[in-house]
């Protein structure tokens, strides 16, 4: 199968200069310096390219966003913050190949017409900020960084901007402000980042993968990046596999890659031959499916049709044995523990789902305590800013809807039928 | 008492304002270096930061809180973060918790009275394919069991 | 001008209107804790969700711009359970501390659970997350971190209005809290102001504190007496105590603010009054009744303008007083006593201090009425008291408390040796410790009338309750002064005394109580 990224991962020298170029890095970007930023962008349209942090945003439109007249400077923002459980795939970019991340930036800050990116990396990720960091210095030493890149008249400067541990930070508004240097508020939209974002000026926010795809794109042809997907999901997808699988990791796959394949064959189906419990599909906050639905293409039109999502990538697998409840309390003290605490449905709802879901757990759960928590997502979901609110509710319900027995009998036996462990 | 940063810490204040259209966003890269001057970010150090770049001490001490990386009271010589999410709990990290808490003698969230060890539960690392995980102050340790917890720790200065 | 359509109801609202602003145009009341109209936009309350045609989510009306053909509904259940919901996630951790609570009466969560909870709580006690309870955050305000919604409009006001940001959210999530920086308390000239936007009892004034209930308060608009902005003010009272003084709005003046020492100075109101008319005989205070008091002293004012001339009476003014006041006064000293030894106390005394917000220097509400009316200060208040000093007056007519800048030692040896010093004042003071004769007079809460601000803006302060004690209102005390000097004055209240105003001094010529209404009216020139 084609990869567009992790082609030389493997090779640990990848992420210097020197190699990246024997490689064929930053031809991509000569071959950009010759096109139009119009037809660049034309290009990522065709390929299909679906924002790679979650939202799945169609990339090429979120450019179109930014406004006709260049009046005001208009900055690129790298979104780094990976935050979502289950999800460890740009790491690997940044550490394994961080100059298809800069050859990426350069390309699309072409295309934007923007002269400013910063790299938003949180705070956790020392090493992976320090890797950047060199490669960004190794750019600007060899003129693809700074004034009149390889002599086409643009200049560009990128700086890796660290975040101090925050998972909301991930969500685009949120990072803007603590790029900002504010608490990590997010905003209200409208505006939107490409009107007013960054320093109130018109920003595009992409996930690392996002720009990391570019390259490829450019050397290829966004038809060819779209044929290695499905229709409206074009490209190969970095896909983590986490939890109770034999072999945890990244693996490279076509955005329509068949979630059962991905981890029995990909990732060599449940640890210790266990059967399969529950498969959370894209990062934690999406609804989790049961073994008799994952049947299906990971591509994001086909999750979306099932009621949950392809999301960050992250696939989570719980085997037998685990415990449901036990394992919901944990994402409900999560998120109770990352709200930022700015909007009251989440403030106070997130810290509510936790005790209720804490206190089944404990065998200490109410009658009720079930309808409440479906009560409490309800006044939760859409009422917020941003959407971390529907992010702790929707494995709320959906572990709820699929494995309503457990809570059941968590509540009337007072106690975790699985001895209070995983 | 009032704190200053060391000369390299100025020049990288002073780079870093050349790196933003508004200096404010030196704050979170201030609170880093604070925290790698001092050792933590001390009362004395809000107040120095604010003065830096112009604000109250209420502000700097709201982004301080917000972001659970800025210690607000010393820590111990060695940060033991272990993740309790997800990926990390269904592969055991509750036992390692239990272990380590055990082994040194704090629950998490205590600081040993050598002052040698600080042990915290943390959210999701991002390095979910090598669960267990934990971060000791700069570095991931991944693929965690018993023993190789028991290694790193007996192995730390 | 764009139309929308809320419950429906069609309302054209200017461009750039949100729904929650053109909802009220038609009656409609959204309810909301975080907007303040003088402060940004936050949207994070959520209390004022709406449900709009064609949006899949209920969306915020505080910070939805109304567009043309928008079809808003307040009135659905999906909109009531959403605003119960939102009120329910904020009373969870609320303390039941309504019993002790200041805020009892005017506070926006009973209010608002009166209209849209009545719910029975699903929330245990013993689960509520606790935090720092009456704190002294500095200025004069008390902080209770429990009773706080996360509102956010303190941190806003204390970050748009003053640029000070003492306060500010500290962690996050449900254990967020507001609060100040330890050692670090508010210090700006403003923080009245916080527990007046503040929904809920977190942010309270110290001064009011358990003083008494809300609802037992009345309220009348008057003018803050403080210095010469003119600040609006609401005053509280019961019967004939005053208990706080609130801003009242106006976007010419003081916008929905006003100064920490002018909340305050309702206290003089209350304090050390003048309440019993006397006469001094052999040096020490006789009471008199109003109705032998006023004769006498007018009698003796008149004797003594005749016997020495009326270069040996004079009069000073007090830019206290108001326009009414001034503009008899005038005319009893230039026409009646026929003295040109008129003036009023120097505008600026004390420390003179002033900011570029709503403080000025001059801590008088009425200087530039004083001097419109054509009464001068400043040389010809100095040159007044060098003839006093030097022994050149046998009749003094003094209105006011003190005669600033003098201090109480210089007013106390000026005015010893002058044989007949009337006061027409409210406060004990220098003046009134060497008076012969004590007129007590209505404070600003007991009378009506005009004062004209540093700008030239006439505003209106309003009759409160009946003076105390045995206090007159100043217009009574002139005209009767007056019309026992030969005026033939028929003037009967203010009002009157207005209209003649209005008629003969030039700046104000045209003007009428009508037309200067609720907001003021700018002098001509």
């Amino acid at each position: 199968m084609e990869t567009v990224l992790t082609t030389h991962f493997a090779n640990e020298r990848y992420r210097r200069l020197d190699t990246y170029r024997q490689y064929g890095g930053y031809e991509a970007l000569k071959k950009a310096f010759a096109m139009d930023p119009g037809q660049i962008i034309d290009e990522v349209k065709k390929a299909n390219l679906r924002g790679r942090g979650g939202a799945g945003f169609p990339a090429g439109v979120k450019w179109g966003f930014l406004p006709k007249d260049l009046s005001r400077p208009r900055v690129l923002v790298v979104n780094a913050d990976e935050g979502e459980p289950g999800t460890f795939k740009d790491r690997l970019i940044m550490t394994r190949g961080p100059h298809l991340l800069i050859e990426g930036i350069v390309i699309s800050c072409f295309a934007l017409r923007a002269h400013a990116c910063w790299i938003y990396i949180r705070g956790e990720f020392i090493r992976e900020a320090r890797i950047v960091d060199e490669a960004i210095a190794e750019a600007y030493a060899a003129g693809f960084l700074g004034k009149n890149i390889l002599g086409a008249g643009f200049d560009l400067d990128v700086t890796v901007h660290r975040g101090a541990g925050a998972y909301i930070c991930g969500e685009e508004t949120s990072l803007i402000n603590s790029l900002e240097g504010k608490r990590g508020w997010p905003r209200l939209k409208p505006p939107f980042p490409a009107s007013v974002g960054a320093f109130g000026l018109p920003t595009i926010v992409n996930n690392v993968e996002t720009i990391a795809d570019i390259p490829w794109i450019i050397t290829n042809g966004g038809e060819t990046f779209a044929a290695l997907g499905v229709e409206k999901n074009g490209g190969t997808r970095l896909i983590g596999v986490s939890g109770a699988v034999n072999r945890p990791g990244v693996y490279e796959l076509s955005a329509g890659v068949n979630l059962k394949e991905i981890i029995y064959h990909h990732a060599g189906g449940i640890k210790g031959g266990k059967a399969l419990k529950a498969v959370i599909p894209g990062g934690s906050s999406t609804p989790v499916l049961r073994p008799d639905e994952i049947d299906v293409s990971y591509d994001i039109e086909s999750m979306g049709k099932i009621g949950t999502m392809a999301g960050s990538g992250g696939v989570i697998v719980i085997p037998e044995g685990a415990c449901m409840v036990r394992s919901l309390s944990v994402l409900m003290n999560f998120y109770a523990h990352e709200s930022c605490g700015q909007c009251t449905p989440c403030r106070e709802g997130t810290g509510w789902l936790k005790k209720i879901v804490g206190r089944i757990e404990e065998g200490k759960g109410r009658e009720g305590d079930v309808e409440l928590i479906l009560d409490l997502c309800d006044n939760m979901m859409g009422r917020t800013i941003c959407p971390l609110a529907d992010a702790a509710v929707m494995p709320a319900q959906s572990f709820i809807w699929k494995f309503r027995e457990e809570f059941d009998r968590h509540i009337g036996e007072q106690k975790c039928p699985y001895g209070n462990r995983f | 008492m009032s704190v200053v940063f060391s000369d390299t810490g100025r020049a990288e204040v002073e780079r870093l304002l050349t790196r933003y259209p508004d200096g404010k966003a030196v704050i979170l890269p201030a609170l880093h270096l604070a925290q790698k001057e001092f050792g933590y970010v001390s009362d004395e150090a809000i107040v120095y930061i604010a003065g830096l770049v112009g604000t109250s001490p209420a502000e700097i001490e709201g982004i301080a809180t917000f972001y659970t990386m800025y210690n607000r009271k010393p820590v111990g010589k060695y940060h033991v973060q272990i993740c309790r999410n997800i990926s990390c709990s269904l592969l055991g990290a509750e036992h390692l918790i239990e272990h380590v808490s055990k082994k040194l003698g704090v629950r998490p969230g205590e600081t040993t009275p050598d002052g040698k060890f600080t042990v915290t539960k943390v959210e999701c690392l991002g390095s979910c394919g090598t669960a267990p995980v934990m971060q000791v102050n700069d570095e991931y340790h991944e693929n965690l069991t018993v023993e190789s917890i028991d290694r790193i720790l007996d192995q730390l200065p | 001008m764009p139309t929308l359509t809320i419950n429906g109801m069609n309302v054209d609202v200017p461009q750039g209107t949100t729904i929650l602003n053109a909802a009220k145009e038609v009656g409609v009341e959204i309810p909301h804790y975080c907007y303040h109209p003088k402060l940004s936009i936050a949207g994070n309350c959520r209390m004022c969700l709406v449900e709009i045609e064609k949006f899949p989510k209920l969306q915020t009306a505080c910070s939805t711009v109304v567009n043309d053909g928008m079809v808003v509904r307040t009135d659905t259940d999906k909109v009531r359970k959403a605003v119960t919901g939102v009120l329910e996630l904020m009373l969870i951790h609320h303390p039941i501390d309504c019993p002790i609570c200041d805020q009892a009466g005017e506070c926006g969560l009973q209010n608002y659970y009166m209209k849209f909870g009545l719910h029975r709580s699903r929330y245990a006690l013993e689960e509520k997350v606790h935090k720092k309870k009456v704190q002294d955050i500095g200025g004069q305000i008390v902080l209770d971190a429990e009773r706080c919604i996360l509102c956010s409009r303190c941190v806003r006001f204390l970050t748009e209005v003053t640029g000070t940001r003492e306060l500010d959210f500290f962690s996050r999530g449900d254990h967020s809290e507001i609060s100040i920086f330890p050692g670090k308390p508010l210090s700006n000239n403003y923080t009245g102001n916080l527990a007046d936007i503040c929904p809920v009892g977190a942010l309270t004034s110290k001064d009011f504190r358990f003083k008494c209930r809300v609802w037992f308060l009345k309220a009348f608009d008057s003018i803050c007496t403080g210095c010469s902005k003119g600040c609006n003010v609401d005053a509280h009272h019961k019967g004939d105590i005053l208990y706080r003084l609130k801003p009242r709005w106006n976007d010419a003046v003081n916008q929905a603010w006003m100064c920490d020492f002018g909340r305050l100075t309702y206290k003089a109101m209350n304090e050390a009054r003048l309440l019993t008319p006397f006469m001094r005989e052999e040096g020490a205070r006789k009471v008199a009744a109003w109705g032998s008091l006023l004769p006498d002293v007018a009698f003796r004012l008149k004797a003594a303008a005749e016997k020495g001339g009326p270069d040996r009476v004079a009069v000073i003014a007090s830019p206290q007083s108001s326009n009414e006041e001034l503009f008899l006064l005038r005319r009893l000293a230039t026409e009646l006593l026929g003295t040109k030894n008129l003036a009023f106390t120097h505008r600026v005394a004390g420390d003179g201090f002033a900011d570029d917000f709503l403080i000025r220097a001059d801590k008088n509400p009425n200087s530039r009425g004083a001097q419109l009316l054509g009464i001068p200060d400043g040389e010809a208040f100095d040159a007044l008291v060098s003839k006093i000093a030097a022994g050149g007056i046998d009749a003094l007519l003094v209105f006011g408390n003190v005669l600033g800048p003098l201090s109480e030692e210089e007013t106390a040896a000026l005015l010893s040796d002058v044989p007949l010093v009337v006061q027409v004042g409210t406060n004990e003071g220098p003046v009134s410790k060497a008076a012969t004769a004590v007129l007590p007079s209505a404070s600003v809460a007991e009378r009506g009338g005009t004062f004209t601000n540093h700008a030239g803006r006439v505003q209106r302060f309003r009759f409160g309750f009946p003076p105390r004690g045995k206090a007159k209102n100043p217009v009574e005390i002139l005209v009767a002064l007056g019309n026992r000097l030969g005026a033939g004055w028929t003037f009967a209240g203010e009002a009157s005394v207005f209209k003649a105003i209005a008629g003969t001094e030039p700046p104000f010529s045209g003007m009428s109580y009508d037309s200067i209404g609720m907001f003021g009216q700018e002098i001509k020139g």
